[in-house]
């Protein structure tokens, strides 16, 4: 098979045929290369992960948002809280002068 | 394998040749044999001249003439393989390219997570104390309802008071006319 291939045709020298050679090799190898890319799929399944990681960043940036806001409205109510609990420590001469008052 | 043996040696006999045959064909132009002649002023003088030959049955063959072999092949043949190289590095780095920016978003998506889980434990802590002080806060409430039930109370009695007087307002009105 090589000697078939490497004779010299009608109207083609040596060179000519080792220049086609080593251009068709070139091109054999280049083919080679990319149907091994193409066959990995490995271009779309990693454009597909890009675009979902893409559609979930506003749902995180989102929940990011809302979690801020609740850590903000814990810290008015433990405010609150603080202020109910000074305010009850009254309560207890309130209900003596009532039970004096319904005697 | 002959057949690239064949071809190595036409290569090597061509590279050769051409000063030898130039040399030949000045001679023979200058004797000016009329047989040759025809053959020798078809060839070109850049291009070595057909090498006739015998072969085992006697009959006469020729080779093709060719370019002579260029003198930097060895630099051409390294430039070319180093091309395929950068580009076949070029094809493979478009796909490492591509994990790069997942690895790098994944990266910011995590620490993202990260401190919304921190922000979480806060919130959950926050309100675990809120829990527990309101727990406590529990028997106050208690007072508070029971304060307003005697409010309440003392209200009722205030209007039953406030009513009774009224009546008795009357009473001594009518009393005083009489």
């Amino acid at each position: 098979m090589a000697s078939a291939e490497t004779q010299p045709r009608f109207g083609q020298s040596v060179k000519g045929l080792l220049s086609d050679k080593v251009g068709s090799c070139s091109g054999d190898v280049i083919a080679l290369t990319r149907q091994v890319l193409k066959g990995s799929r490995s271009q779309e399944l990693l454009g597909q992960a890009a675009r979902n990681m893409v559609i979930q960043e506003d749902a995180i940036l989102h929940s990011e948002d809302s979690l801020r806001k609740m850590s903000i409205i814990t810290t008015h109510l433990q405010y609150q809280q603080e202020a109910i609990q000074k305010n009850v420590e009254h309560s207890k001469n309130l209900q003596d002068q009532l039970r004096h008052l319904l005697k | 394998m002959a057949a690239t043996g064949d071809d190595a040696a036409a290569m090597d006999s061509i590279s050769r040749a051409p000063a030898a045959h130039l040399a030949a064909l000045n001679a023979a132009a200058s004797l000016s044999c009329p047989a040759e002649a025809p053959e020798d002023v078809a060839e070109s003088p850049a291009v070595a001249p057909k090498k006739p030959s015998t072969n085992s049955d006697g009959v006469e063959t020729a080779e093709e003439a060719v370019e002579p072999a260029e003198s930097d092949i060895n630099e051409l043949c390294t430039d070319m393989f180093e091309k395929m190289s950068v580009f076949l590095q070029g094809e493979l780095t478009g796909t490492c390219e591509d994990y790069r920016l997942l690895e790098n978003m994944n990266k910011i998506t995590s620490l993202k997570y990260m401190e919304m889980k921190d922000i979480s434990i806060n919130i959950s802590r926050n309100l675990q104390d809120l829990n527990n002080k309101y727990v406590s806060l529990q028997p106050y409430l208690d007072q508070i309802n029971q304060i307003e039930e005697q409010v309440s109370s003392l209200e009722q009695a205030a209007y039953k008071l406030d009513a009774y007087s009224k009546k008795l307002e009357a009473r001594f009105k009518k009393l005083e006319k009489r």
